[in-house]
């Protein structure tokens, strides 16, 4: 039998000590649980297609670097603003919302009380066999963003939390966020991820929902950090009675890149929208893995994610609709469609579905393809050049999702940023 | 009301029709497996040397794998020392030479079980090779076949009439190391077909084999390869059932397909062993691998299953496209009831340019069943211009069973077009309201709506089968509703 090979014990020397005690406590305890984790290899399951590109070497076991300067201008953004830099939040760059039953506080500012409660409640909503690299997060977080929404709270612009890793040195970061929803409630909270510098660099980033009964949580995930930087991320939502989650994102590939969204329907009329589009290029590598477990009964999802995948790279969908025994009439549905550019990408795809209960409608497609020839030639025929005609008909793949975006500035954003990523594939096809 | 109730329980009480033993003597090896087994059971063979080396190989092999466990089953650790590996007919030495020297006892089984051997043979035109146990007891229509040129014949016999054949196919498609139970096939098959067509030959029938399992305690390990030369087409059909027994009977086949230039073959399978009982005791375990290596031109494959029976199924009918124009086609029903739990579905691996491949796959749980399709469609970066369809649909019936869906699909060819969709859903209070409405009592209207769901598959079931598939499905579904 070969050795599997295991965590580096790098990866576990304490951290800083500026947390609240319960939080300093249960970062302890994930850390001597995670002591000799075998890593995944490719006989795992879930990261089969991922663990090769998967390098938690020593060089970046170390936190990176605590500073209060933020280095380069942030675009402004139109709403609220928190700014957290390797991990840690910079009060100074952040704007916060002065909202009646909000609340926005970094980890290190909880009272006792609040942190002993949130501490026995982190990482309840993610499936510890599922995500085994969240419980890294857990047992190094130098910080955290809790976010509280008192029943009823409306926040009435988008709050957009800025994660900003310098890597001009090697090591890695542990975003953490916890959004606490009351009933009623309401909130968008988009979560955006950047690098700077050319180190090599691990973003480890965890973000967790959990939905009273009839709270609407929007929730935007832009990954876009540099070429030297791994993200492994992990998402997890619990839904209330008639609460509903939405969940936007949109990946541009990296040496690695790894989300996990995961999703509770945990009382009759829970639902949640999840969308997904990612491209990737070159040598990249982009792997999406999404569950959502039908509790109750008379709960709704629907699934679309879509890959576009040039040069060598290799983009991967995971999905899972897992309905329980007494979900009946639960609604899923699951749409994956792939777009593969050149015959060196691989997109690997695997759409399931896990059904205890007989009276539900389920249903999953997945496809992959190219470009239509025929409307490439439409479009030629009428002078557009090959190229442009390509970038356009990529575009309009993708654009289906980034219009359901309900963040107007999202939209704008990304949509260029696309653009350019899709036309220099083409540029170098 | 009350009158269906009773009535549907009594079906539910309804024992597996064709569970019975037939007392004959049967000459067994003592449970247990180690090398002299091996070189036992090759030497009651007559086994040329290359045979037993091979087999010692592919247990050596095996003693170094672990049994999988990412299969959606579940079922307890099966001791591989408490099964026997070899159990043959009494009287090996007068091998009867026609149907009038078959020991009756025997005929009366067939009879049983509904299919009179020599009448079933006359009137579809069918030539069979039926294994009783593990030794081929008699192969009917075999001149007409010889005068084709095509030899189908028990594989121990193959391995003795035609070594270089054997030796060069044997484990070219599953090679011996390829799974756990392949290997452990590997080194203990007892028996099973061969069939070789020629070059331009289309076979004048087609050919059948019946498997039935036994003596108690003995795994039945088949071995089937079937070699179709270029331009050459061949339907195989093969179909089972077994006596009721208590403990668990464990069954890994191999059966390889090798396909050359512009050749065909259509391998179609009723598979309805003993399921087990209503609390899930008994039945039994078929861990099968299934593949083709459709290596020629233009080949084509044409895999056809319909699964009732057994208590647990693992099996992955599969397809190698790599000749280029190569075809891959899977139609499966699998039907899972009571405690039964299957795990099933297909591989199609496309390597070559302006491959295609087509997958119907039905699965229907009743009762406590599970029922997952698992497959694998993978394009790899050669194949050019590759097109792959599947479509994986669900039914279930009543709120206990369970159905799943695990599909792999791997593409990395620019070109190549895959298409994926799967749907679970119920028998519609709709559909089931406007059936009561005309006058059809429940279990028919189930067994309707259930062929209804079935049909895209047994349309690409030879005729015999089909008829057979159909009453097959009405059979196990009994009790399914109420």
């Amino acid at each position: 039998m070969k050795s599997v090979p295991m965590l580096s014990s790098a990866f576990l020397a304490p951290a800083g000590q500026s947390l609240p005690q319960p939080l300093l406590e249960l970062r302890q305890q994930r850390g001597t649980a995670l002591v000799d984790m075998p890593l995944p290899t490719r006989k795992t399951e879930n990261w089969k297609y991922s663990s090769r590109y998967l390098q938690l070497t020593d060089a970046i076991a170390a936190s990176l670097p605590v500073s209060d300067r933020i280095d380069t201008p942030l675009a402004k953004v139109p709403g609220y603003q928190v700014v957290i830099r390797n991990g840690v939040m910079v009060p100074s760059a952040s704007t916060l919302p002065a909202v009646e039953g909000v609340t926005i506080s970094r980890f290190a500012d909880l009272s006792d009380e609040v942190a002993s409660s949130l501490a026995e409640r982190l990482d309840n909503t993610l499936d510890a066999n599922a995500v085994q690299l969240a419980r890294l997060n857990t047992a190094r977080f130098e910080d955290g963003l809790y976010i509280r929404l008192a029943p009823e709270a409306v926040l009435d612009q988008p709050l957009f939390i800025i994660y900003e890793t310098d890597a001009s040195q090697s090591g890695s970061a542990y975003p953490r966020l916890y959004v606490e929803a009351g009933h009623h409630s309401q909130a968008t909270i988009v979560e955006e991820f950047l690098s700077t510098g050319s180190e090599a660099a691990l973003v480890n980033a965890v973000s967790e929902f959990t939905l009273a009964d009839s709270a609407q949580i929007t929730n935007v995930r832009l990954s876009a950090d540099g070429e030297s930087v791994q993200h492994i991320g992990a998402t997890g939502a619990r839904l209330q009675g008639h609460a509903r989650f939405e969940s936007h994102c949109v990946g541009f590939g990296g040496p690695l890149r790894r989300h996990d969204l995961q999703v509770r329907l945990e009382k009759p009329g829970a639902e949640c929208l999840l969308n997904g589009a990612v491209v990737t290029q070159g040598r990249q590598h982009y792997d999406n893995h999404t569950t959502i477990e039908h509790i109750a009964p008379h709960c709704n999802s629907e699934e679309n994610y879509r890959n576009i995948a040039a040069g060598q790279s290799h983009a991967i969908f995971r999905g899972r609709i897992h309905i329980h025994r007494d979900a009946q009439k639960s609604n899923g549905h699951m749409n994956n469609k792939n777009l593969l550019l050149s015959s060196g990408a691989e997109i690997d795809t695997k759409p399931e579905l896990e059904i205890y209960a007989d009276d539900v409608k389920c249903a999953h497609g997945a496809t992959i393809g190219q470009l239509d020839e025929e409307s490439l030639f439409y479009l030629v025929a009428r002078g557009i050049p090959r190229r442009e005609a390509q970038t356009l008909l990529t575009m309009a793949f993708i654009n289906e999702l980034i219009q359901q975006i309900p963040v107007a500035a999202v939209r704008d954003a990304s949509l260029p940023r696309l653009n350019q990523f899709i036309d220099q594939t083409f540029e170098e096809a | 009301m009350t009158n269906t109730e009773q009535q549907v329980s009594e079906l539910i009480k309804r024992e597996y029709e064709h569970g019975f033993v037939t007392d004959i003597e049967a000459d067994s090896f003592e449970p247990g497996l180690n090398e002299d087994v091996i070189r036992r059971l090759s030497a009651i063979k007559n086994e040329p040397e290359f045979m037993l080396e091979w087999r010692l190989k592919a247990y050596r092999r095996w003693l170094t794998m672990e049994e999988p466990n990412w299969a959606h089953l579940n079922y307890p650790k099966i001791d591989f020392n408490a099964i026997s590996y070899y159990s043959a007919p009494k009287r090996p030495e007068d091998m009867p030479q026609s149907l009038d020297e078959v020991d009756p006892e025997l005929l009366r089984t067939y009879e049983r079980l509904g299919i009179p051997l020599h009448e079933h043979a006359k009137l579809a035109g069918v030539a069979v090779d039926a294994v009783f146990d593990s030794v081929s007891v008699v192969t009917t229509f075999k001149e007409p076949l010889e005068k084709a040129g095509v030899i189908f014949c028990p594989i121990s016999e193959a391995v003795q009439k035609y070594p270089e054949l054997v030796q060069k196919y044997l484990g070219s498609v599953v090679p011996m190391g390829d799974n756990y139970f392949a290997a452990l096939n590997s080194a203990v098959f007892s028996d099973g077909s061969f069939v070789y067509i020629p070059k331009g030959v289309r076979c004048p029938m087609e050919l059948s084999t019946y498997f039935r399992i036994n003596a108690a305690n003995t795994g039945q390990f088949e071995r089937t390869l079937i070699i179709a030369e270029d331009d050459s087409y061949v339907s195989y059909l093969e179909g089972c059932t077994a006596p009721m027994r208590d403990e668990n009977q464990l069954h890994a086949a191999v059966v390889e397909l090798v396909i050359l230039d512009n050749a065909e073959i259509k391998y179609s399978t009723v598979q309805n062993w003993y399921p087990g009982d209503e609390h899930g005791k008994g039945g039994i375990y078929n861990f099968v691998t299934k593949r083709a290596a459709c290596i020629g031109k233009n080949s084509k494959v044409s895999w056809t299953q319909v699964e009732t029976g057994s208590a647990i199924t693992w099996k992955y009918p599969s397809s190698v496209l790599r000749g280029e124009g190569s075809i891959g086609e899977f139609y499966s029903v699998a039907l899972t009831h009571n405690y039964q739990q299957a795990d099933t579905g297909t591989k199609m691996i496309h390597l070559g340019k302006n491959t295609t491949s087509t997958i119907i796959s039905k699965g229907i749980s009743a009762g406590r069943s599970s029922n997952t399709y698992r497959g694998l469609v993978k394009i790899g970066p050669g194949a050019e211009g590759a097109r792959n369809f599947t479509e994986c649909d669900s039914l279930l019936i009543g709120d206990q069973c369970a159905a799943h869906t695990f599909p792999y699909i791997e593409g990395s060819a620019k070109t190549a077009i895959l298409e994926h969709e799967a749907t679970t859903s119920k028998v519609s209070d709709e559909q089931m309201f406007l059936c009561r409405q005309r006058g059809i009592d429940p279990e028919q209207a189930v067994s309707m709506i259930v062929n209804g769901f079935c049909k895209s598959v047994f349309q690409e079931l030879p005729m015999e089968f089909a008829v057979e598939a159909g009453k097959l499905l009405e059979v196990s579904l009994e009790g399914a509703v109420g």
